[in-house]
């Protein structure tokens, strides 16, 4: 039985909510959408855990480490920007491995946008289940290194990422509230920079914007901030907010208009 | 609601000096039960060595200097109900129960202390003999140090010691080393635990080093925490 998920055996800890998210409509764009935002997560003694738009498995015997199989939903994109997307808000507090708490996923259809949008003309990408793995460790109780590597997103299921980043958790600037804070990079192969970010020759006709060849490397990086406010043993507000900058060649696509796009959140769950 | 004690230790605790009537008024702060379960429940799980180790839970009140004699940690859930007196470094045992964890059950205190947070707390267990011998000191510490190292990745590495701590009003000097002839050692205020609040407790310090000795208690110590470098 993993200590990493502490609980009693045989129990869950769950959480389903909801909320609304504002947000660029797609990575790069200049222009925003609000979007309702189902809130779904849960973790099992024996290890498995939903979270978002991610599920996978805690292998790991060891407290400080955290490992194991990953699988996610990457949220394609429609040619009005539109497609699932996920935002994290989970938490832990205290010293040691104390509770972690929920991530939020979203799944939503977007109306179809006004014109002016980079992406008319341009092919829909669907929504992918990628395949991979994360290892977690803490440096100190209440500092965690982040990393996970997905395959699997984009039309042809060959776009990979790898993203590592770090947490600090356990800020409580008043009872009931924490705060943790974390950044991220994420780099991502040809192939999904190519499907996101890249304009070939047929889509170049289609849509007016110029050819764009996407390399590999880096994708963007991330800071945020989360903040939890337990109402009460069962119910949490949960907010973030998050800027994400675009990186290496999708910095310079046709697509981004905006190098820095913000999303701010804010969610009720219920933990049962 | 009718109130149902379900923890098997309540008989025993019932009857503890820092039991209060049921009828006393509790503050309106609370930490979620699952919670503090979840960051307990760690230590049981352990599968390393803990033989000279024990864990309690510690309030810990966000406004310090505050009056916490005889103050008890109330488990409230819907029908899951617990009274748990805290001892002087406002620690007690916490009852790891399934039923209070699916309810969600709150912690509450049984008297207004204002916002509070809890946490897990190690320490070396006591002995009923009050003589503790050097070697078995350092392996307590050993024990934690092992405990708080797979926790996190950087951190403690040496036990360099243990610290000893009393009650209010102890003798001046509560600890004896038994070396050939007995010295013994004055404690100086302090604080139970890391962050603790009160830093007025009596509290000998022991550092390892030296030949394998006996250590003597004039009193039950209210803690023997570790000290590490």
């Amino acid at each position: 039985m993993p200590v990493t998920n502490p609980m009693p055996d045989g129990s869950g800890d769950m959480y389903l909510g909801l909320g609304v998210v504002s947000a660029p409509r797609y990575a790069g764009a200049d222009q925003r959408r609000v979007r309702l935002l189902p809130v779904l997560q849960g973790q099992w003694s024996n290890g498995v855990f939903v979270s978002g738009m991610n599920a996978g498995w805690h292998l790991s015997r060891l407290p400080l480490l955290e490992y194991g199989p990953l699988v996610s939903l990457d949220p394609g994109r429609d040619d009005g920007g539109a497609g699932a997307s996920a935002i994290g808000i989970e938490r832990a507090v205290g010293e040691g491995n104390l509770p972690r708490l929920p991530q939020v996923a979203v799944l939503y259809n977007a109306q179809v946008l006004a014109s002016g949008n980079r992406l008319n003309g341009l092919p829909a990408i669907s929504r992918r289940l990628q395949g991979g793995a994360f290892l977690h460790v803490y440096l100190a109780p209440t500092l965690r290194l982040t990393s996970s590597a997905l395959y699997g997103a984009g039309n042809d299921h060959d776009g990979a990422t790898f993203k590592v980043g770090l947490q600090a958790m356990g800020w409580a600037p008043a009872p009931h509230h924490a705060v943790t804070f974390e950044g991220e990079v994420a780099l991502a192969n040809r192939r999904y920079n190519q499907a996101f970010f890249g304009i070939d020759n047929d889509q170049s006709v289609n849509s007016g914007n110029p050819l764009y060849e996407a390399h590999g490397g880096w994708r963007d990086a991330r800071l945020g901030a989360r903040w939890h406010w337990t109402l009460a043993p069962s119910w949490m507000l949960v907010s973030s907010v998050e800027a994400t900058r675009q990186l290496g060649a999708t910095r310079t696509s046709p697509l981004v208009l905006r190098t820095t796009g913000v999303s701010v959140s804010t969610a009720l769950a219920f933990r049962f | 609601m009718k109130r149902r004690f379900f923890f098997s230790s309540l008989a025993i605790l019932a009857c503890a000096p820092g039991w209060q009537p049921a009828g006393a008024a509790p503050g309106d702060d609370w930490v979620a039960y699952r919670d503090a379960y979840r960051s307990m429940v760690v230590f049981e799980k352990y599968g390393g060595p803990k033989s000279l180790l024990q864990q309690h839970l510690q309030v810990l009140p966000r406004t310090p200097g505050l009056d916490t004699h005889r103050v008890v940690l109330l488990v409230a859930g819907k029908t899951s109900q617990g009274r748990f007196p805290l001892d002087a470094t406002l620690r007690t045992v916490f009852p790891l129960a399934r039923s209070a964890y699916d309810e969600n059950a709150m912690l509450q205190l049984s008297r207004p202390l204002g916002p509070f947070t809890v946490r897990p707390q190690v320490s070396l267990a006591l002995r009923p003999d009050n003589l503790y011998d050097s070697a078995e000191l350092y392996s307590g510490c050993e024990q934690a140090l092992a405990y708080a190292r797979q926790l996190a990745l950087f951190g403690a590495r040496r036990c360099t010691g243990v610290r000893f701590v009393f009650a209010k009003g102890s003798v001046a000097a509560p600890v004896t080393l038994r070396a050939g002839a007995d010295t013994a050692l004055a404690a100086a205020p302090g604080a139970p635990f890391a962050g603790d609040g009160d830093a007025s407790f009596p509290v000998v310090t022991y550092r390892f080093g030296g030949t394998r000795t006996q250590l003597a208690t004039a009193s039950v110590p209210l803690a023997i925490t570790p000290l590490f470098d």
